[in-house]
């Protein structure tokens, strides 16, 4: 196949000789970038966000293929242009809250961390030398201590992936090196027995010392120190995955830097999966010169709620979920390997791909915005093709009463964006119910999205079976296993001041659904006068003690049935899943097999399937369509690999021979009176080539199955027999 | 009949079928502005697929292909070259931007690793759409599959101005990476697209089946060996190849091989020679036939081609 000549790069000589020399190459330069391209970048990047112009027809931009810059149209250049700008500015706000959410969660460990340094250091420096010409020598100083001990935080991470808390020791380090630490992050990989401990020496001496020469030298490492603006901090060197260290390396390390502690004062901060880590990993004699005070970071769970929270409740993004799409990823969570990194990476592949296959998804950043004059100035700049696009979205169909117009597209996306503020409101007053009871967050958020759960679909009334208002009003409530039912009955249950709490937070969160906000500050009202006047009466009369506290008791027990009723009432009238509003589409992503198949690829049972079923990829009239029968004219390999299917783990490799031979010639014969092929002619006319042929065509076939991992090559011990790797899909 | 001579089966749905993944161009493109990497898989070579993304879809960026099938790649020249690509690429954007200056540096090919994936990952503050691209066929190939490599390959694939789009043809591909590489380096974005195309290139390193299987010794797996020796028996095995590539025909007898030894000073008696002797005849990398008058003489059971081959990179 031949790439269009449009998109050839014009005067390079090196993507001409693309074809056979490089084959052989180890690695070689198709092309270098095109120099047009810097141009109309930096024309490009002049221009603010804010005064892009959308253009009404879409000028065809010259340097792409026609595969590239589809006809204009929802998806011409320009357009995606504004999606990448777009995607661009939501994933930045995304994950600039994310790092904040992750932050947060661990500010109070930071500072302790931090603290705890502090006081190591000038622990260490009690016994420091003062004049500079002694810390520049090059030899370590010994004192009259017979072991030196270096401060070691040791901080337990409750993960079993470590991969999670990578971002944490990173943050941990910024955070320090922001209040004046020098800070070295070294890897696990720098601790390799390869390297030795000149490996680990060079990175510490990279990070903290500006133009390090390329060897291990520790007394650079101390005349750096002594520079005035290094001198008087602490060096903090950060190990975050202890556990894959050499153990022998990171002993020398250790030792190595024991010596040095007089003049340099160096802190460890180590990342560890258990108490036991460090006497698993390192000699008794290494040990010694730690000093180890023990951290515990925080579970993923916990970090998980916030960033439910943070980022998937509150809609300032322009960018949603739907309800499969939650499922599938609260799935990929829990089942996967629970971390929260790649929950994240998740999040991230579902934007990129909301972004890269919905045309109005660049408006999703204006659907958040406070701004309506510009969003409805937006939607008026659109062409009439997006119009007539968005028009057509299954959501809009729907909902009958649109005209068709950019007033009506500006008015539907500004509805969607009060809709969502009152769902996103009514779902963090969920959530806070949600902490009180242990509830994950995701689950509640998973059940919110549901849009089976809409009142509005008036096939399925599945809130309303849900709870039943008759009971409620009677205090009662009908109970089906959901989750938003649970939690009313949690509001029903709570203690007083867990409920003035709830109150507190609720009034906070509903502070922009005037309607609601005005009956939780009422309900607020009622529940602090009540409570003030219980309290006042206990102290009062102390021999009515227990009478008191049973009215106490049937006092909150009406307001909490206030409380339950308000939220019941909330749920209701604003918890409308994204799903069911006109235009969600623009800012919600539902596609979740696209989603899963881009973040979990599946060789090993796609490509058995390919073999299995190699007639759905190469449609061919020749082949038979039906699936189980075996035809000579089909792929070689799907051939042989349906034919191993016969075989145990051990293929013998002249009866697979025989097999396939059979196949690719027997069939022939049979075939070959009726449809007079001038193939199977050649076959008849010359036997002894087309053995040869069906030998190399077979050697092929192996060595195909072979790259595929799907079989591997006879062993000395037994020649004739091939082994199969895979089994089953 | 060779293999290479095979006639091809379905070679027009086969082309259709890798057409039809031309739609995608402008999907994968946009994938990989975002930030993340491509990963091809499905069963057929995918080596005409990729190679005709990068050149109609990637025009804009610097594009370097690594082979992956072959036996061997160097990934320190492959990051040389990649730091040289993406040097050019910057030079050409300061030129057209006012007000920067270039710096002088030394020279990528003295540089350390390290420093070579320090520059790759620069921050560029006013332009994330400046990158470069590297096409990986098979970067669970032979050469690629040790752990050192594939972190390095995750390490370039992490850094901010290098975006990868790599195949992958093997089912158990995924166990080459850790938790650390998939999630934080690598970023794969999946796509299954088989295609069918017969596994030309990269197959040819792999021995046929119903051949001798005395002949499966392949120059890598004699390269490995013969690199975990030390020089002098790898001297003592040259001047045996170089022997067989002038005397096609016939063995070298054992005490011609003894008396070149020791002139060219490699060993100094003949249990010496006999021990390196021992370690080739262990490894297959010789073997003792019978002269026609009578005497012992070695072979290595190896095609001139691939021994002047292995010569070559054992030189």
């Amino acid at each position: 196949m031949s790439p269009s000549p449009i998109s050839i790069p014009p005067s390079s000589p090196i993507a001409d000789d693309t074809t056979d020399d490089n084959v052989l190459q180890p690695f070689f330069v198709l092309h270098k970038a095109l120099p047009q391209k810097c141009q109309r970048k930096a024309a490009g990047s002049t221009r603010t966000r804010r005064k892009i112009d959308l253009p009404h027809s879409s000028p065809k931009s010259p340097e792409k293929s026609d595969a590239v810059a589809s006809s204009v149209g929802p998806n011409d250049a320009n357009h995606e242009r504004l999606r990448l700008e777009a995607f661009n500015m939501t994933w930045s706000k995304i994950d600039t809250t994310i790092k904040e959410v992750l932050t947060r969660i661990h500010r109070n460990l930071f500072a302790e961390v931090h603290q705890w340094a502090l006081e190591s250091f000038l622990a260490l420096k009690s016994g420091k030398p003062r004049h500079a010409l002694e810390i520049q020598s090059p030899y370590p100083l010994l004192d009259n201590v017979i072991c030196r001990q270096i401060p070691t935080a040791m901080i337990l991470t409750k993960n079993a992936e470590f991969v999670d808390d990578m971002l944490t020791f990173q943050e941990l380090g910024e955070h320090l090196k922001y209040k004046g630490c020098h800070i070295a992050n070294l890897l696990s990989m720098d601790f390799c027995a390869k390297d030795g401990i000149a490996g680990c020496l060079r990175s510490l001496l990279r990070q903290l010392v500006v133009d390090a020469p390329d060897t291990a030298d520790m007394s650079v490492l101390s005349s750096w120190y002594c520079e005035p603006e290094n001198y008087d901090h602490p060096v903090i060197i950060v190990i975050d995955d202890m556990e894959r260290c050499s153990g022998a390396i990171l002993a020398d390390f250790i030792r190595l830097l024991s010596e040095w502690v007089n003049k340099l004062p160096v802190i460890f901060i180590m990342g560890v999966a258990t108490t036991d880590t460090a006497k698993k990993l390192l000699p008794s004699d290494a040990l010694q010169h730690l000093q180890a005070s023990k951290f515990t970071l925080g579970s993923p769970l916990e970090r998980m709620n916030a960033l439910v929270e943070a980022v998937l409740v509150k809609p300032s993004f322009g960018f949603n979920i739907g309800h499969n799409v939650a499922v599938f990823m609260r799935n990929y969570f829990l089942g996967h390997d629970g971390t929260v990194i790649s929950f994240v990476r998740a999040l991230k592949l579902a934007c990129v791909k909301h972004f890269s296959m919905e045309p109005l998804s660049f408006l999703g950043i204006d659907v958040c915005d406070e701004n309506e004059v510009f969003l409805h100035g937006k939607c008026d700049a659109l062409p009439d093709t997006l119009l007539k696009y968005a028009f057509n979205l299954p959501s809009c169909k729907r909902g009958k009463d649109c005209k068709n117009s950019r007033d009506d597209l500006g008015e539907g996306l500004s509805d969607l964006r009060k809709l969502l503020k009152a769902w996103s409101s009514v779902i963090l007053c969920l959530c806070e119910v949600g902490k009180n009871n242990k509830i994950q967050l995701l689950d509640i958020f998973c059940e919110a999205t549901d849009p089976a759960l809409s009142s509005l679909d008036p096939s399925n009334h599945k809130l309303e079976r849900l709870f039943n208002g008759q009971n409620l009003a009677e205090g009662r409530l009908d109970f089906k296993g959901g989750l938003i039912g649970q939690l009313v009955h949690t509001v029903r249950e709570l203690p007083l001041s867990s409920l003035i709490e709830l109150l507190d937070l609720w009034s906070i969160h509903t502070e922009e659904l005037y309607e609601v906000h005005g009956e939780v500050r009422e309900l607020q009202s009622v529940v602090k006068s009540s409570n003030s006047g219980n309290n006042l009466k206990e102290r009062q009369i102390d021999c009515h003690k227990m009478s008191m506290s049973l009215c106490a008791g049937r006092t909150s027990l009406s307001v909490n049935g206030k409380a339950a009723a308000l939220l019941d009432n909330m749920v209701r009238k604003f918890l409308m899943p994204i799903e069911c509003l006109c235009f969600h589409e623009i800012i919600c992503f539902r596609n979740v097999d696209i989603l899963q198949s881009a973040l979990i690829g599946n060789p090993r049972r796609n490509i058995q399937v390919d073999l299995m079923k190699s007639t759905t990829y190469i449609k061919c009239s020749c082949c038979s369509s039906n699936e189980n029968v075996l035809s000579p004219t089909m792929h070689d390999t799907s051939v042989m690999y349906n034919l191993a299917q016969e075989h145990g783990d051990l293929i013998n490799l002249q009866d697979w021979y025989q097999s396939f031979k059979s196949t690719v010639l027997s069939t022939n014969k049979l075939k070959s009176p009726l449809q007079h092929s001038p193939m199977s002619k050649k076959v008849k006319s010359s036997p002894s080539e087309s053995e040869a042929s069906i030998q190399a065509r077979f050697c092929r076939a192996v060595i195909e199955l072979q790259i595929a991992g799907l079989i591997r090559m006879p062993s000395k011990r037994r020649p004739d027999f091939v082994q199969r790797v895979a089994f089953g899909l | 009949m060779t293999v290479s001579a095979i006639k091809p089966k379905h070679e027009k749905e086969i082309e259709y079928l890798i057409k039809s993944y031309k739609d995608l161009y402008s999907k994968w493109l946009f994938e990989l502005r975002c930030g993340f990497g491509l990963l091809m898989y499905g069963f057929g070579s995918k080596k005409i697929l990729l190679e005709d993304f990068a050149s109609t879809a990637l025009t804009d960026y610097g594009v370097v292909v690594i082979n992956g099938y072959l036996p061997s790649v160097n990934i320190k020249q492959v990051v040389i070259t990649l730091a040289e690509v993406l040097s050019d690429q910057l030079k050409d954007k300061r030129k057209n931007s006012t007000g920067s200056k270039s710096r002088t540096q030394q020279p990528f090919r003295s540089q350390s690793i390290e420093d070579l994936l320090s520059f790759l990952n620069l921050q560029l503050p006013d332009d994330n759409d400046c990158f470069i691209c590297v096409v990986i066929h098979d970067i669970d190939g032979p050469s690629l599959r040790d752990s050192e490599s594939q972190q390095y390959l995750a390490r370039i694939a992490s850094c901010s101005l290098v975006r990868m789009v790599a195949s992958v043809d093997h089912v158990n591909a995924p166990l080459l990476w850790d938790k650390k590489m998939v999630h934080t380096q690598f970023n794969w974005c999946w796509y299954h697209v088989p295609t069918f195309a017969p596994y030309k290139v990269e197959g040819s390193f792999f021995p046929l089946v119903l051949a001798n299987c005395r002949n499966a010794q392949t120059t890598k797996t004699a390269l490995v060996v013969l690199q975990s020796l030390t020089p002098n028996a790898q001297s003592v095995f040259k001047i045996l190849a170089e022997y067989q590539l002038a005397n096609e025909k016939e063995g070298m007898p054992i005490n011609a091989l003894y008396t070149k030894c020791r002139e060219r000073f490699i060993v100094s008696n003949q249990v010496t020679l006999n021990s390196h002797l021992t370690e080739f005849k262990d490894h297959e990398l010789v073997k003792v036939g019978r002269h026609a008058d009578g005497q012992d003489c070695l072979h290595i059971p190896l095609p001139s081609e691939a021994l002047g081959q292995l010569l070559q990179e054992l030189g």
